[in-house]
């Protein structure tokens, strides 16, 4: 029997608003880099304990697996690691790409695409130094993505640098870039 | 105190459900249930043929982010998944997920099949992701079909480079958009005197 | 497009590549930040959690048994670091939904920014604990057995927890669902 999430939510209204919870929640990445920072200072007070084993735990890691499977709602198919991102850190397989944007009236650029999952907080542009001119370094595998931008959460903008995506399905502006 | 990660077998034995179906959570976190559960059966449908089932879930997110209905995203992702099936029919079955993504555009783009059976060909095992690619944007700049698979197929077969292919997208986008190309290029379209290719 | 699994920048890390809980903290910072946005009603106390969270997790990685499945024991860290900072939480004005949250679709401009900031508010309303079991039943998608061992509240209470958030928000977005 499918494991159904929303069991006992019978009426439109709840449903609603579980479907507006479960929208992403971009967090500022700079919470890795300052858990980081205090793993540092911590220096070898902070570093991993080892493993406190109780001897009549160790039976329990089938169980730990099936209820996991569970809780992820992910099957062997479909890795956790995908859950959060496509963008992944740089190695040999994978090629710097950087997108600019000049958008001199905007206070926030962001940039959605098959790349991070289309997700709005995934991947901010960055000011640079030249006026009004923003931008972002990815990390790619070789192929085709498309994306936008997206101006102050509000509107959407294709990159004029590249080529314009044929048709987007949904409307939007699209562009298109391919990685070698 | 801190949480370890073992559950007593007991509540295991009470808990599970009898089937765990695969479900992708980035669909099941962003799409309604009937939505996701209707593109979960797409990727179904790809897994069992061995298709690519990763430009279904993308496309299905493409659609959330931008607000699109639930028979909208339906129909793309179904839309996508035929044409990545036929990209398979006209590339064979050692074409990879971004090579078959890539032709998939193509294909929507109007390219003919039989326009990257012979752009494979030409290419001799080179990966294909970056002509097809660039026969595709062509279109999309404004080239008729024929004249840029003509010209694509025709560096092919003089052995381009993939930074030869970009090269001749971006002096085609020039010509087109009426600045002159630089001394040193070539004319980025050429009619070529090969016969016309099949369909 | 394949990244290393969780287990494998488990081991990565308790060898000592620090580089490889960065990977981990970036691929939860967000799937977790969520829970913790909305159980402590603003993005600054979320990072928090998070922040903290996560040099707990790291701190106690050889615990971690099974670290194929690092994500359900970095969440039960992130739940228990909620429950202990919501104590902080002074009044329910913390709650509002943040900007940008609401999306153009496909170029048409955001509507609907008063509901989702009706919402937070109503969240904001609940006890602690009917907040916490209803995220974690709704949102998170959790069953009830596995709730019960990350809040150490037995199944039938947690059941009455959900219940009674779900009562409450009807009744308190009740009127604004309807206008």
């Amino acid at each position: 029997m499918p494991v159904e999430r929303d069991d006992g939510i019978r009426d439109e209204l709840l449903q609603r608003v579980v479907t507006e919870l479960r929208r992403p929640v971009r967090l500022d990445p700079s919470v890795d880099a300052r858990a980081l920072r205090e793993i540092r200072r911590l220096g070898a007070a902070g570093r991993p304990r080892p493993a406190q084993r109780p001897l009549w735990l160790a039976g329990a890691a089938l169980a730990a697996s099936l209820l996991l499977a569970v809780l992820l709602r992910s099957s062997g198919d479909i890795p956790v690691s995908r859950v959060a991102s496509t963008i992944v850190a740089p190695d040999a397989s994978t090629r710097p790409v950087r997108l600019r944007l000049a958008s001199p009236a905007s206070s926030r650029v962001a940039v959605v695409g098959d790349f991070n999952d289309w997700d709005p907080g995934a991947t901010p542009l960055r000011p640079t130094e030249e006026q009004g001119v923003w931008t972002v370094e990815l990390q790619l595998r070789p192929g085709r993505y498309h994306y936008t931008f997206l101006i102050d959460g509000r509107r959407w903008e294709r990159d004029p640098s590249e080529p314009r995506a044929n048709a987007s399905d949904f409307g939007a502006p699209m562009s298109v870039l391919t990685v070698s | 105190m801190s949480p370890a990660c073992v559950f007593p077998l007991a509540i295991v034995m009470l808990g599970v459900p009898a089937l765990l179906q695969a479900q992708d959570r980035r669909l099941t976190d962003r799409l309604d249930r009937a939505t996701a559960a209707g593109v979960h059966q797409l990727m179904d449908s790809a897994k069992a043929t061995g298709l690519p089932t990763e430009p279904l879930v993308q496309k299905a997110l493409e659609g959330s982010t931008l607000g699109a209905d639930s028979e909208r995203i339906q129909m793309a992702v179904a839309s996508l998944l035929g044409q990545l099936g036929r990209a398979r029919e006209a590339l064979g079955g050692d074409a990879n997920e971004a090579e078959l993504t890539t032709a998939a555009g193509a294909l929507r783009a109007g390219l003919p099949p039989g326009a990257l059976r012979r752009l494979q060909s030409l290419r001799s095992g080179r990966p294909l992701v970056v002509p097809i690619a660039v026969l595709t944007d062509l279109v999309a700049e404004g080239v008729p079909p024929e004249q840029a698979t003509q010209s694509v197929l025709q560096l092919a077969r003089d052995g381009g480079s993939d930074d030869e292919f970009v090269a001749l997208r971006r002096r085609t986008q020039m010509e087109r958009r009426g600045r002159p190309p630089g001394p040193t290029d070539r004319p980025a379209l050429q009619p070529a005197a090969d016969p016309p290719v099949d369909r | 497009m394949m990244s290393d699994s969780d287990a494998a920048l488990v081991a990565r890390t308790l060898d000592g590549e620090l580089e490889a809980f960065s990977i981990l903290m970036a691929r939860y910072r967000d799937a977790f930040g969520r829970y913790a946005f909305h159980m402590l009603g603003n993005r600054e106390d979320a990072q928090e959690a998070m922040q903290d969270s996560f040099v707990r997790a790291y701190r106690a990685l050889g615990d971690c048994r099974q670290p194929d499945r690092f994500g359900a024991w970095l969440l039960r860290i992130v739940v228990n670091r909620c429950l202990t900072m919501r104590g902080r939480l002074k009044r329910e004005q913390q709650f509002g939904a943040d900007l940008p949250d609401q999306l153009p679709a496909g170029g048409e401009a955001p509507d609907s920014f008063e509901w989702r900031d009706e919402i937070a508010r109503a969240l904001g309303r609940l006890r602690p604990h009917y907040r916490e079991a209803f995220l974690l039943r709704y949102v998170e998608g959790l069953e009830y057995a596995e709730m019960s061992r990350m809040t150490g509240a037995k199944e039938a209470a947690l059941r009455m927890r959900v219940k009674r958030a779900g009562d409450q928000l009807r009744e308190l977005l009740r009127d604004v669902h309807a206008g």
